[in-house]
């Protein structure tokens, strides 16, 4: 795969998006959330219309859409497509004054090859497409909370058995006093038996 | 302090821009600063140039010496011999010293060269000083660095007869992004523009995909991807690499490196040769120094030597009846040098993790670097990798080689027999992230991402009516928020009174091309559209020296009434 489709246009300006003076690579979405993106048009023979209207602007085509690979792609045909679109994007080839649009362009090329290219994402995002949820980045995001999920619910037994022994101890604690060490001993052996 | 780093940035861009009316691109050079040595590539119209100072030389020694009035580098300076670049006029070894703080154990180790390294232990920058006339003469290493490069673009603007402005630097892997800055720093001085900073094995790793190119040009080859684990081990650092390449373009997989390098293994055996060495030359009198220096000069040809015979004899005479007769051989340097050995073998093993691959899945193997000829170097790396090291390279000139084939396509030439049709696809060698969940790092651009990239994550307040936010932000991977490099830090105001957990405030971070980084953040309320408040954008790193206070005496003013939380992400359908 070394034909390149890329239009590689001599920049003027090598410096074009060096620190301060430049604009914005990527203004911030006025409503942000995870799941509202803002959504880049394909060009007009990508796009298909979405069902869910709540998305302003252009509807978010599928990723395999977005890589231009029909969904039985195999691996080998994502990693192709990726690395085209890559060299179209990638800001260091990207025409010099469409950098800053090409750029979002090429992060989204990466999400969708980072979805596709991981079996276990790539199935919980083809069941989302099956459900008819066409959102083009759900499917990366709701793996990751699903992890999260895991590492939280772990996390929160170990804190409520961390909470019930400094409770016990503090009972410990207030009927201690007027105890000796022995007696409290025996209670705390009969109490954790 | 902040604000000036800043300042100089701003002030080269601005002159960038004022020089962009010529209609011929401008070739970026290459230039590899190493610990040790140094030098320049440039794309010439058909292939990859090195060139050389005016004593011939493509490989100079990164060192500047304060001897005369008009300071001198290793461009054009030339050495009588090599213990006047150990007298304590000569600076050298900067890169191992920029952008650090006196506490660090880099800059510690650093208190053995023959020039002034002082440190005070507060977490400033370390007092650096040269042996002018009988006198410590204080510098900085960025101002060494400029005074380098100055001499480095000399040589290159008489060779090429062109003004040069732009460069890609090649960088350590562990660099932070506020040593980033100071090497930016250090080239505004020297007159010169960073287009591209590159982690040292990326730069072999775009050499490596143009080669692969030619290759299935010429051979009429499959094509398909192939991965290559890089090592690179100069006098300073140790890198690794893993690269996935196809048809021109190196993607990057995985990065990891440590502050490791020959200055260890040379350390370490002047260690071994003279236990006491720290207080014997703690004084650095004149006669100390000269003594230290013979100590150096007889080690580091002891270690070359090891290099191609199983043992040296090493025989110095430090006057006062003190001498050191020993016949040293390999294995002992190997033992004496172990944690080295293992810690690169470590670097290896956590690049192949990293990149979800096994040893089998690696195509070649490309050991480059002043150190890969070190037979420990070559057996630990061809031991895991099972493998022979790849030949296409030259280990000393490979990261330039490919800083120069950056250069180029960053800059927008195209050749028209296709050498340039390349792309490297960088990834973050570091999380990025900010304090959260009590005294803990969350990243938000984890390591590895690759570039440019935006992620963003949610947070909420910890405290009800909580109507401010701290955002510290952190570069690294330790999980203790302190141990990682602190980049900067700003407040979230305007939080709508509301109970603890309700009040969504957004932190985004975005890398651009050219590696900068922004943080947006702001608080949106449930429900609503809009942002409560205006966003913040902030350019990161906004602290200078000192940074290891100011999270301290963050901690200290606020405390946690300012903390934020992850929120448990929801998805809504």
């Amino acid at each position: 795969m070394c034909c390149n489709s890329a239009v590689i246009i001599p920049r003027l300006d090598p410096c074009f998006s060096f620190l301060p003076t430049r604009p914005d690579i990527i203004p911030f979405p006025a409503s942000v959330s995870f799941r509202i993106r803002t959504v880049f048009p394909l060009g007009p023979s990508k796009s298909i219309p979405n069902d869910t209207d709540q998305f302003s602007g252009s509807d978010p085509a599928t990723l395999y859409d977005l890589l231009g690979i029909p969904e039985t792609g195999t691996l080998l045909e994502i990693k192709q497509a990726y690395k085209q679109l890559a060299r179209k994007y990638h800001p260091d080839v990207s025409p010099h004054d469409r950098v800053e649009e090409y750029t979002k362009m090429f992060i989204r090329v990466q999400e969708a090859y980072e979805t596709l290219s991981d079996p276990r994402r790539r199935d919980l995002y083809d069941r989302d497409l099956a459900k008819g949820i066409h959102l083009a980045f759900s499917a990366r995001r709701l793996f990751e909370s699903d992890e999260q999920m895991e590492d939280k619910s772990e996390w929160k037994s170990r804190w409520q058995s961390q909470l019930s022994h400094l409770k016990k101890r503090s009972m410990y604690k207030d009927s201690g006093d007027n105890m000796s060490w022995g007696a409290k001993m025996r209670k705390q052996r009969n109490e954790s038996s | 302090m902040a604000e000036q780093a800043y300042t100089v940035a701003s002030d080269s861009e601005t002159m960038g821009e004022e020089k962009s009316s010529s209609t011929v691109p401008e070739i970026a050079i290459g230039i590899d600063i190493g610990t040790s040595q140094c030098s320049v590539a440039v794309w010439s119209g058909s292939q990859v140039e090195l060139l050389r100072n005016t004593r011939n030389q493509k490989l100079m020694k990164s060192y500047v010496t304060f001897k005369d009035e008009v300071p001198a580098g290793g461009v054009s300076n030339q050495l009588a011999h090599e213990y006047e670049m150990l007298s304590g006029a000569a600076i050298f070894n900067m890169k191992r010293l920029i952008g650090r703080v006196d506490t660090d154990p880099i800059v510690h180790a650093s208190k053995s060269l023959p020039f002034l390294v002082q440190t005070l232990d507060i977490g400033v920058r370390p007092f650096i000083a040269a042996l002018v006339n009988n006198m410590w003469r204080s510098t900085t290493p960025e101002e060494v660095l400029a005074i380098f490069l100055v001499e480095l673009r000399v040589m290159a603007e008489m060779q090429l007869k062109r003004p040069i402005r732009n460069v890609v630097l090649t960088i350590p892997v562990t660099f932070s992004r506020f040593q980033l800055t100071r090497i930016e720093r250090a080239c505004a001085m020297a007159g010169l523009h960073v287009l591209r900073l590159m982690p040292e094995p990326t730069a072999v790793a775009l050499l490596y995909a143009q080669q692969q190119q030619q290759n299935v040009h010429e051979n009429m080859g499959s094509g398909s991807e192939k991965i290559a684990l890089i090592f690179n081990m100069g006098a300073g650092f140790c890198d690794t690499a893993i690269t996935a390449t196809a048809g021109g373009v190196s993607q990057i997989r995985s990065l990891a490196g440590s502050t490791l390098g020959g200055e260890d293994l040379l350390q370490n055996t002047m260690h071994h040769l003279l236990p006491d060495m720290d207080n014997y030359f703690s004084r650095h009198g004149i006669d100390e120094i000269r003594k230290m220096g013979l100590l150096r000069v007889a080690t580091q040809d002891a270690i070359h030597k090891l290099s191609t015979q199983p043992s040296v004899e090493i025989d110095i005479d430090l006057g006062n009846g003190r001498k050191i007769y020993k016949v040293l051989n390999r294995m002992e340097f190997e033992e004496v040098n172990q944690h080295v050995f293992e810690k690169c073998a470590s670097l290896i093993n956590q690049c192949l993790s990293d990149a979800k691959l096994e040893v089998d899945d690696v195509n070649d193997v490309i050991l480059v670097g002043g150190c890969s000829n070190i037979p420990m170097i070559r057996n630990m790396v061809m031991g895991i990798c099972k493998k022979d090291v790849y030949s296409g390279m030259n280990p000393l000139e490979a990261a330039v080689r490919g800083a120069a084939l950056e250069g180029a396509v960053a800059s927008g030439v195209n050749d028209p027999f296709g050498s340039l049709d390349l792309l490297t696809i960088q990834t973050t060698p570091l999380s990025i992230g900010i304090r959260a969940d009590g005294n803990n790092f969350v990243p938000i651009i984890p390591k590895n991402t690759t570039m440019p990239a935006r992620k963003d994550v949610v947070f909420t307040t910890v405290h009800d009516n909580q109507v401010e936010a701290l955002i510290i932000i952190y570069e690294g991977d330790e999980k203790a928020v302190e141990k990682n490099q602190l980049l900067g830090y700003f407040k979230i105001m305007g939080i709508p009174p509301a109970p603890k957990g309700v009040p969504e405030i957004n932190v985004c971070m975005d890398i651009d091309a050219s590696n900068s980084l922004r943080v947006l953040a702001g608080v949106i309320m449930p429900g609503e559209q809009n942002p409560s408040a205006p966003f913040m954008e902030v350019r990161m790193p906004t602290v200078d020296d000192g940074h290891g206070w100011c999270a301290e005496a963050l901690n200290r003013t606020y405390g946690s009434t300012l903390d934020l939380v992850t929120v448990q992400k929801k998805v809504q359908r």
